[in-house]
């Protein structure tokens, strides 16, 4: 099942992009999420512990939480956000 | 007009524009206020000590868009008598002093416009997808 992943800042300078689709199966932990990125785009993994990923624009902390996935979900890297 | 005409209105803009303070201000004017609450976030001249040439913000749009919505309804209800809120936010490259924010509330009275206002800002920074890049001259500190 495909959804978009979004790079943002930092986040997308460690990438080298700004999106991708990915192939993911329907429930899949955030952890398990992030290292599937980490394994693409191994820069990533410095900033591991800064982020967050927002899926279907909410805010889901990195950990066990499954996500229930559908095709063609964005689910984006927020890097520590500092706008205002 | 009659108030029933005067409906509380959300004015949210995310653009690569420069920002009118008078643009910005104008949206939340009502007969019914007295009060005109306003916050201008500008670019300074430094960070961490290190001179800055500007700033560069990016943002995830229609996140970004949907959480300012959000404040704005957490503004209505915690200061029912907020008429009109209105938040315009540059993206791109923003020169020093340039506005960044403008943040704009209107009330009857002065004291919930002033209390939305800072709520709306610290809440912003603390909820919105945006990010700020600074470009910064290299080892160079303050002169």
């Amino acid at each position: 099942m495909r959804v978009s992943v979004l790079y943002f800042a930092r986040s997308a300078e460690l990438a080298g992009l700004r999106c991708e689709t990915l192939s993911v199966p329907r429930q899949i932990t955030a952890l398990q999420l992030w290292e599937e990125k980490v394994r693409l785009h191994p820069r990533l993994a410095v900033i591991r512990d800064q982020v967050v990923f927002a899926v279907r624009q909410e805010y889901v902390l990195l950990g066990d939480q499954v996500l229930v996935l559908q095709p063609g979900d964005e689910v984006a890297i927020i890097p520590p956000i500092s706008g205002g | 007009m009659d108030e029933s005409e005067d409906v509380p209105k959300d004015f949210i803009k995310l653009k690569s524009e420069k920002l009118s303070v008078d643009e910005v201000s104008e949206l939340v004017i009502s007969p019914y206020c007295g009060a005109v609450s306003l916050f201008i976030g500008t670019t300074r001249n430094n960070f961490e000590g290190k001179k800055v040439i500007h700033l560069e913000y990016e943002a995830y749009t229609s996140m970004a868009e949907t959480e300012i919505k959000k404040i704005c309804r957490d503004v209505r209800q915690k200061w029912p008598s907020v008429k009109h809120i209105a938040v315009h936010h540059r993206l791109g490259v923003v020169p020093i002093t340039e506005a960044s924010v403008i943040i704009a509330v209107s009330s009857p009275h002065r004291t919930e416009s002033l209390e939305a206002v800072m709520y709306c800002i610290n809440t912003l920074k603390a909820s919105v997808p945006i990010w700020k890049k600074t470009s910064q001259e290299l080892g160079e500190g303050l002169s």
